[in-house]
């Protein structure tokens, strides 16, 4: 049934769009995504996917050019990385607001200035208010799965939002691993075509996005806050659908890895969870009770399941790679919404957070023991002394 | 974990401030009947149909499509219900057969709508 | 690729006013001012385009004033774009069209696919999207409507705002008399020639309805881009009584403001050239946008005029414009 190859992070997303069959392309280059658009290049060129593939003049335009195909009907994608995705800013709320499902792959990439190609969150994270269904995959296994999952979940006529399905730059779009490539007709089972409920046609004439007055604007908001409540419950069936298709094991939110005894967890999403699986392992040899919980959609936030998860650990780290400048704990974005989660609870994990992996840098395993040991002060101590580390500056 | 954690709730709006799905309206057919502009204008085009050479220049002249031919009756008609009074028909007629005539004249003049939109 | 009938449509030039399509695909119902140039141009458009057409609304007064509120006066679809992307909007749309043709999901006529963007959405913040989809050879009108400023923000200037103006944001005063000291940018030059899959060029005024409603249905008879530029008397920005929208469109060609002109395989076919131009005064007279010049700038900007006019009577061939045009008593 499925096939198993050794595709890049960049190869495994150019796979599955393959298999989803996407009907309109709009390419433009930027590191480091740039290779799922070449892949689906030639995947037309050849006669092997029948979609239009558009040069984009620019991220911008990508995003607009994907807007007017999905209004008619069209399964359309789209992709960036790094300054190219806040160059498209001014598209992504009229994408989300106007209910146009379209898809865009990111391989991050750190923001300017100056250019570094390595890869950070804070591109696609900077999307988060807008109404996007947004989520990180931390293998080329994930980047493939996600991808389809994306079309599933946004597509959902219940839902009927664009998503970013996003993989760190280098490390997950570059360096190979094993992804079992499914079928088609495993595609076809698991993914509907896409039906636009009321696409620009000609014969059905409609108008889409006429001005309205100021006291219609709440109502208009309220629509996009009402499916962002149904969202969870068809992310649920979406995975399972998922698992049972497919063989995996997805948790529909949280990876757990661990932590159901955990007395000291890392709160993480994308590559790094990685290596921080190999750390909570030698944590555990050392006798330390460590676990990881890997966050996979950042939108829709999973609240009431880190706090259910998480409720029992004494102190949680988040792995930061992405910046908040100003932000209230004067770091990364996870620490933020993970403490909101914790709010209500009757006893409140200890939480601090690790500014790690910024710029693109590799996150070490001594890195992961430096903040092991930084957890397990703040339990001894009873309470967290700082809000934020930046690991490799710390002493 | 014994406190319940608090809900996220439901977001009532009000039927009559409802919005359409992703601001999607229906195209109108004939008429844009949600947003009539009959209560713009201060003067109405009236037309002598003894001067009227049926040139159509009316017709085509005018931004709100107010005036159509009649076949049957062979005389142009002109719509109150969106007519602006902008005088454009009246300025480009070229045999004079139009004219403007202040609303107030008519007893069905100055159409008052109950809201502006 | 191998050839596909996306079975584009054909249409016959429109003889007469009489002959012209009855049916409105703009109708009555729009926040347009009184005497709105740009509106009736749209529904002139619209009329001839037919019921397999698609517009694109780049924000301007031809999206807010048209779309208030949650109601529009499209008979056909139609679809709001930001000011920035008019040409992409587009280009995703004709993009969708065909490989929903191809895959048998679609197959009526393909339809009309037509920007209706000003000149701001034209050549200034939609130039990039403009010129790109001009590039990549989709088969669509864009429509420049020229009001000749960003109108419905409060008219500020734009690209193609005339030397001269006053606007908002370029008020005469002490230090600059003349408000505009810029001249215009020209849309048709900056398109005609860069792009190799663009093959018509036109320009239009309201004053000309058949010479107008032909060049549109002529542009949405090639499988390619076309582009159209479309000039608009706007009553509000140029300060003029609303009830002389058509009179200004006649003028501006009467004293050279405007041309009337077709670029088609590479050669320009100019009509309506006036036997003798009227004084560029004679149009600005009406314009209370102009009410602050002084002689010399308006010499100035029949400086400006008159170079244009050598250029349409060194490219001019004598015409006929077709169809003919009504007979006036």
């Amino acid at each position: 049934m499925a096939d198993e190859k050794m595709l890049t992070g960049c190869s495994a997303a150019a796979q599955a769009l393959k298999l989803a069959e996407v009907e309109v392309i709009c390419s433009y280059p930027i590191r480091p995504y740039t290779a799922i658009m070449m892949e689906l290049a030639k995947m037309v060129a050849n006669g092997e996917l029948d979609a239009e593939f558009v040069h984009g003049e620019g991220e911008h335009a990508q995003l607009s050019v994907v807007l007017g195909a999905s209004a008619c009907g069209a399964r359309a994608v789209t992709g960036s990385a790094g300054v190219g995705v806040t160059y498209a800013f001014e598209l992504y709320s009229p994408l989300a607001g106007g209910r146009y499902p379209v898809q865009m792959t990111i391989a991050d990439r750190t923001l300017d200035p100056p250019g570094d190609f390595g890869s950070e969150h804070t591109d696609a994270m900077s999307v988060r208010d807008q109404g996007w269904i947004i989520g990180w995959a931390s293998t080329p296994q994930e980047v493939f799965d996600n991808t389809l999952m994306g079309y599933r979940i946004g597509e959902d006529p219940r839902i009927m939002l664009p998503q970013m399905t996003c993989q760190d730059g280098y490390f997950i779009s570059h360096i190979p691993d094993k992804v079992k490539v499914a079928s088609l007709s495993q595609v076809k089972e698991f993914l509907p075509p896409y039906s636009a409920p009321h696409p620009i046609s000609t014969t059905c004439p409609v108008s889409h996005g006429p001005q309205i007055r100021p006291d219609q604007g709440a109502p208009m908001d309220a629509q996009r806050a009402e499916t962002f409540l149904e969202l969870p419950g068809v992310i649920k069936e979406a995975t399972k659908d998922f698992n049972r298709i497919f063989g995996r094991n997805y948790d529909p939110f949280l990876e757990k890895y661990r932590l159901e005894d955990a007395e000291i967890a890392f709160f993480i999403q994308g590559a790094h969870s990685n290596t921080c699986r190999m750390a909570v392992d030698a944590l555990r040899k050392q006798g330390v009770k460590a676990g990881m919980s890997r966050l996979r959609w950042v939108r829709p936030w999973p609240t009431t399941e880190i706090a259910e998860s998480l409720g029992h650990v004494k102190a949680i780290g988040t792995i930061e790679t992405s910046t908040s400048y100003g932000g209230a704990m004067r770091g990364g974005n996870l620490i933020h919404e993970l403490r909101a989660s914790l709010y209500d609870l009757d006893e409140r994990p200890l939480t601090t957070s690790f500014m790690a992996g910024l710029g693109g840098e590799t996150v070490w395993l001594e890195d992961f023991e430096f903040m092991a040991k930084v957890l397990l002060q703040t339990v001894k101590d009873k309470r967290t002394s700082k809000y934020v580390y930046w690991i490799g500056f710390e002493d | 974990m014994s406190k319940k954690l608090p809900e996220f709730g439901k977001i009532n709006v009000p039927h009559d401030r409802s919005v359409p799905f992703g601001a999607i309206t229906p195209a109108p057919v004939h008429q844009q009947d949600l947003f009539k502009t009959s209560n713009w204008r201060i003067v109405r085009p009236v037309i002598d149909n003894d001067k009227c050479t049926r040139c159509l220049t009316c017709y085509i002249a005018c931004p709100d499509s107010c005036w159509s031919f009649n076949d049957e009756e062979e005389v142009m008609e002109w719509n109150a219900g969106f007519c602006k009074g902008c005088q454009i028909c009246i300025h480009e007629c070229p045999s004079d057969a139009l004219s403007a005539v202040p609303e107030l004249d008519f007893a069905d003049g100055v159409d008052r709508l109950e809201k502006p939109f | 690729m191998k050839a596909f009938d996306y079975k584009f449509q054909h249409f016959d030039p429109v003889k007469s006013l009489k002959s012209a399509p009855k049916s409105e695909m703009y109708v009555p119902g729009h926040r347009t001012c009184a005497g709105c140039g740009p509106a009736l141009n749209y529904r002139l458009v619209a009329k001839v385009a037919g019921r397999d057409t698609i517009f694109i609304g780049p924000t301007g007064c031809m999206y807010v004033a048209n779309s208030s509120y949650l109601c529009t006066p499209y008979a056909v679809s139609w679809i709001h774009a930001q000011i920035t992307n008019g040409g992409a909007v587009a280009s995703g749309i004709e993009a969708a069209y065909k490989v929903l043709a191809r895959k048998g999901k679609y197959d009526g006529p393909f339809p009309n696919i037509i920007v209706m963007a000003g000149d701001g959405g034209s050549v200034d913040i939609g130039l990039q999207a403009a010129s790109a989809m001009m590039y990549r050879g989709h088969k669509v009108l864009f429509i420049c409507y020229d009001n000749e400023s960003y109108a419905n923000t409060g008219i500020q200037t734009s690209p193609t705002t005339p030397y001269g103006a006053n606007t908002t944001f370029t008020p005469p005063g002490k230090e600059i008399p003349e408000g505009k000291t810029l001249f215009p940018k020209d849309p048709p030059q900056l398109f005609i020639g860069g792009h190799p899959l663009l093959k018509y060029v036109a320009t239009t005024s309201v004053a000309y309805p058949l010479d107008l409603m032909n060049k549109v249905r002529k542009a949405l008879s090639y499988e390619g881009p076309t582009f159209l530029h479309m000039l608009t008397p706007c009553p509000k920005g140029w300060q003029f009584s609303e009830k002389l929208t058509i009179e200004m469109g006649k003028l501006a060609i009467e004293t050279g403001m405007w041309s009337l002109y077709e670029w088609e395989n590479g050669a320009y076919k100019y009509t309506h050239i006036p036997k003798k131009y009227k004084p560029v005064g004679e149009y600005m007279k009406h314009q209370g946008r102009f009410r602050h010049l002084k002689e010399e700038h308006i010499a100035k900007m029949q400086a400006f005029v008159d170079e244009k006019i050598q250029k349409v009577k060194a490219a001019a061939k004598p015409v006929e414009a077709v169809p003919a045009e009504p007979k006036k008593n």
